[in-house]
């Protein structure tokens, strides 16, 4: 195999690898301040993708445009969904709330996925392209539609770093995640955290949604398989850190590639691409059952 | 203490159990009036983990098929109802579906299904009861090989498809092919096929399976672009939504539909209303199959159902939907011959079918050489044809193979001629 | 008064049984089913209620037991009931070392291991088709020869009364007492001398064992397998009866399991709506009753043992905690 091809290998890993971590963002956020692992988390991505469609295709919104209608909207939806479902998370009357999350979020997402199917039709979809056409770089060919994906999902997952970093809502988010008691003490209202780290998750999701529609157009089940590349990336990234997210999202983006690209077997390489993924995460929990660069985090009780 | 706790599990599912028995027998049938309907059951994937897609097209086209059978005056005086049952493609789904289709229902036969895994697990509820059940777009070899009297089949099978595929890329002259099917009944019974038909013409080729649910293909792809020598051909097996990130990213990268290497997609989704709409230019000289007439050989009887169906769904319908139309028809037909609902005389009617519909005229075989000719259409219409404009319709794609068929000089258009 | 509602459920049971020939074929098949999901129902609740492992790999289980019967059926042409307790012993084994490597892993990260282990299972199952047959599905023998599904009905009938009659006697035993511990708090059972690992590992090995046993009959009752028996929306199917039934007790899983199949085949007419409606039912169960539907009328039931005719003890609907049955 020449340099060439590997090469080709490791761009083309590098691009999905940050549109993956775009979705592994809104999981790992989710978790640092409820505690709880969103198994609907492929399923709001989904609705992301359709909402941003249906903007498009009814209201004559430009991509980009319909990408933050979509994301406001599933922002807003997500808030009543957590206030409809996930208020006993919080009270101290709730017991085993690990589980009580899981159940939820699960049936959430077995509700959403097959609602989609009735509401959306079984029929693909596939908005209009952000830029038709596709940027070469000696061999390497990557269209325009992964690079906006991969250029925008960098910018949200950076606008995100910043926002927790700089700003004073950031400041208070990131606090509530490291210890709500802490938090409480300082003058943070945690509660009102819970409704707006699920909706900015919802809206991260969201947002990967509309950017991948273009790439690899709209299914009601499109969400599966992404939600569990989601979980290998926060199991690799750690629980709760949006930067180990990047890192992960990456790692996963080019070993799954190179799995491919090198695995002996050509008849099988490619079907256990998927399996391969799965695989790390699962020798990663054996090793480190809280994640890889986890740091270990309180229970909420 | 504990043998009382005992005794309380060694029976606590019976009051459930006596649940199920009182409402069951409140639910058993009730045996139907020379007025009533008769009911036709219809089986298919209608929400996922199925190709439900397809199965909605089927759904479509055998409503219309009852609406016209019923506009006529329906079938022995009666109308005809079609009882539809979604089996999500999954075989327990598909034989509680045919259980309840014969044994609630009190269907008189069943069209139907998608998926021949499914399929197998009905036809084994249909034999047990005699009910006759027409398979409408499964191609896999043993439903009519197991030469069941009940089972008949409207579809070409892998043996008619996948053997065209083969011997049209000996004659296109592709030396070299890649293979990726998706890992489905339909994809893995395309590639048994059509690899011994490949190995027959000293085509070399490299065979890749795929889950269905990837929609990310560039690595794989890659690893074909690198492959030495050059392939000069890719074929794909998918039915289902994969199929259209993998024709946009294979021609995207440069690799097919190209110059150099050809493209081939087998299962459908080609042909598909949402083709276009999801892979734009990059359909341009796909090859594909028409599990239907060419729209030269177009009869009455197609143009009437196109028609009805453009004005009724407002697209083009599906191979698919064609196949379960007549379907529809062929059963109807052999109600009224049999004069009867009877299963035994049904499928004795079927038999002598001969009939022109939507795809032709209709005979089943009786043979059981080879075997898997048994109540099969063995004329069932296969053609390959080769888009060569983007946004065309399946139906006015050129058509490459069978020769005898063809409608332009070429077997194959070279990208970029 | 205590035996009444073992001698009602009994007599139930027998009624039940001896009318099944009456039943029509249709519903000896959703009857089946629902024991098939019956047998997985009660392991699962084993697992996730009373110890409180929510492992997503359970359907896949009973997908290995099925296809390890079929095969070696088919390679070594054993006895269709020796190839269905080599799936139960596969499946037991494997479902203790899976068991053993998640011990250290909690709620939320064993639940993704799980997941993961399932998805492993099924891409394997449908990339090695020319062992496994794939999506093509692989054809198995059947139990019984007789046109009829009433000898499955009973075969079905004693597999879950057994299932049910060991689960019960181990919740029941000392080692029940132990799991219930570990679910309500890990460190605090081990500080007080439970043997957390074992139990842990005993509890995914038995009811991996049970799940194993319920795929091995579907396998020979159904005739063919497929990768589908174990993928994520049967796992999803589980959760949601589980839950709605009540996740807690054995009874309340099984008749969860029963109602839910069963209401499945009743709004067949509606279609593609009958999914998200259990999707919701499943959401209501958990927000506002989540004990599950069924559990108020099990307690309520068995109180009919001890209630004085005259003062029967007004129920409260939704006890928070209960002890097992």
């Amino acid at each position: 195999m020449s340099w060439d091809y590997l090469f080709v290998q490791v761009t083309n890993g590098a691009v999905i690898g940050v549109i993956y971590a775009l979705i592994a963002v809104g999981v790992t956020l989710i978790f640092s301040i409820l505690k709880i692992v969103n198994f609907a988390h492929g399923d709001l991505y989904m609705l992301g993708g359709y909402c941003a469609y249906y903007v498009i295709e009814l209201l004559g919104f430009p991509p980009l445009a319909a990408m933050a209608v979509s994301m406001v909207a599933l922002f807003v939806g997500a808030i009543v969904l957590e206030r409809l479902l996930l208020t006993p998370l919080y009270s101290d009357a709730t017991e085993r709330k690990d589980e009580y999350g899981l159940i939820v979020t699960f049936g959430l997402a077995y509700f959403l996925r097959n609602s989609a199917v009735i509401a959306f039709g079984p029929f693909p979809l596939k908005p209009p392209s952000f830029i038709p056409g596709v940027q070469r770089i000696g061999n390497v060919i990557v269209t325009n539609d992964r690079l906006v994906a991969g250029l925008v999902g960098l910018a949200l997952i950076g606008g995100l770093l910043y926002f927790m970093k700089r700003t004073i809502w950031g400041q208070a988010l990131d606090a509530v995640s490291q210890s709500r008691d802490a938090a409480a003490i300082v003058g943070i209202n945690a509660r009102r955290f819970n409704s707006f780290a699920f909706g900015f998750g919802a809206a991260l999701a969201a947002a990967a949604g509309a950017l991948v529609a273009p790439i690899f157009s709209l299914a009601p089940d499109m969400g599966v398989l992404p939600n569990i590349h989601a979980y290998v990336i926060v199991i690799l990234g750690g629980m709760g850190s949006v930067g180990g997210s990047i890192v992960a999202g990456l790692l996963l983006g080019e070993s799954e590639n190179l799995f491919t690209a090198f695995f002996p077997d050509p008849t099988r390489a490619f079907a256990y691409t998927n399996a391969f993924g799965v695989l790390v995460l699962m020798l990663v929990l054996m090793v480190r059952p809280q994640g890889l660069f986890g740091r270990r985090h309180l229970r909420m009780e | 203490m504990r043998v009382k706790g005992r005794w309380h599990v060694t029976v606590k599912l019976a009051v459930l159990l006596a649940a199920i028995v009182m409402a069951s027998s409140q639910l058993a049938g009730t045996p139907a009036k020379a007025a009533d309907p008769i009911k036709v059951g219809w089986v298919g994937p209608l929400s996922p983990p199925g190709g439900y897609a397809e199965g909605a097209l089927m759904k479509q086209a055998a409503e219309i098929a009852a609406e016209e059978v019923n506009a006529k005056g329906g079938v022995l005086g009666r109308p005809i109802q079609v009882v539809f049952a979604d089996t999500r493609g999954k075989p327990e789904e598909g034989t509680a579906a045919a259980e309840r289709l014969i044994s609630q229902d009190k269907v008189v036969a069943i069209t139907g299904e998608f998926h021949s895994s499914v399929f197998l697990a009905e036809m084994e509820v249909a034999h047990k009861a005699g009910v006759p059940i027409i398979a409408v777009d499964v191609w896999a070899l043993k439903i009519t090989a197991k030469g069941y009297p009940e089972v008949f089949r409207v579809a070409p099978n892998q043996a008619l498809i996948a053997a065209k595929y083969g011997d049209w890329m000996a004659a296109a002259g592709f030396k070299n092919v890649a293979v990726v099917y998706e890992k489905t009944d339909g994809g893995q019974s395309g590639r048994d096929v059509l690899l011994p038909v490949l190995d027959k013409h000293g085509i070399k080729y490299e065979v890749v399976g795929a889950d269905p649910a990837s929609t990310e293909f560039t690595a794989q792809i890659e690893r074909f672009k690198s492959h030495q020598p050059p392939f000069d051909f890719f074929m794909a097996f998918y039915s289902e939504a994969g199929a259209y990130p993998m024709v946009s990213q294979s021609h995207t990268l440069g690799f097919a539909p190209t110059a150099r290497t050809g493209f081939a997609n087998s299962g459908g989704p080609a042909v598909d209303p949402t083709f276009w709409k999801n892979v734009g230019q990059a359909g341009r000289y796909v090859v594909t199959e028409i599990v239907g007439l060419p729209k030269n050989a177009w009869n009455a009887k197609t143009k009437a159902f196109v028609a009805a169906y453009k004005k009724k769904y407002n697209q083009t319908p599906s191979p698919q939907a064609i196949e379960n139309y007549d379907a529809m028809l062929v059963l109807a037909d052999a109600i009224t011959r049999a004069k009867s609902t009877d299963g035994k005389a049904i499928i004795a009617a079927l038999e002598k079918t001969d009939i022109v519909l939507g795809r032709g005229r209709y005979t089943f075989s009786t043979s059981h050489e080879p075997d898997w000719a048994y109540h099969q259409f063995m004329s069932a219409p296969v053609a390959l044809v080769q888009f060569d404009k983007v946004d065309q319709e399946a139906e006015d794609a050129p058509i490459i193979w069978p020769r005898d068929i063809a409608d332009v000089k070429y077997t194959y258009l070279k990208p970029g001629q | 008064m205590r035996w009444l509602p073992s001698a009602i459920l009994l007599v139930a049971a027998a009624l039940a049984l001896a009318n099944a020939g009456r039943l029509s074929s249709y519903w000896m098949h959703v009857a089946i089913i629902a024991m098939y999901y019956a047998i997985l129902a009660a392991s699962w609740s084993l697992l996730a209620g009373y110890v409180g492992l929510f492992s997503l790999s359970h359907v896949a289980f009973a997908s290995i037991g099925g296809y390890t019967s079929a095969l070696l059926i088919q390679w070594r042409h054993l006895p269709i009931p020796v190839g269905m307790l080599a799936g139960v012993l596969v499946c037991g084994a494997l479902g203790g070392a899976i068991g053993w490597v998640c011990l250290r892993m909690s709620g939320p990260y064993l639940a993704i291991f799980t997941l993961g282990f399932s998805e492993i299972v099924r891409i394997t199952i449908s990339t090695e088709d020319d062992v496994t047959a794939g999506m093509a599905g692989l054809h198995t023998d059947g139990l019984f020869t007789a046109a009829t599904r009433l000898p499955y009905v009973y075969a079905a009938f004693a597999l879950l009364a057994v299932s049910l009659l060991l689960m019960g006697a181990l919740v029941r035993s000392r080692w029940g007492l132990f799991l219930r511990a570990i679910r309500e708090d890990e460190q605090a059972a081990a500080a007080s001398g439970v043997a957390v690992a074992r139990c842990r590992i005993l509890a995914f090995a038995i009811a991996s064992g049970f799940a194993g046993l319920a795929g091995g009959f579907y396998a020979h009752y159904i005739g063919i397998m497929t990768p589908s028996v174990g993928d994520l929306d049967e796992m999803a199917k589980l959760v949601v009866m589980t839950v709605i039934g009540g996740m807690e007790r054995l009874p309340t899983a099984v008749g969860g399991a029963f109602v839910v199949q069963v209401l499945l085949e009743l709004l067949r007419e509606y279609g593609q709506w009958r999914l998200p409606i259990f999707g919701v039912i499943l959401l209501l169960t958990m927000r506002f009753a989540r004990n599950g539907l069924i559990t108020p009328f099990w307690l309520q039931f068995l109180r009919l043992g001890e209630a004085r005719v005259s003062a029967l003890p007004a129920a409260p609907t939704l006890p928070q905690k209960e002890p097992g049955t």
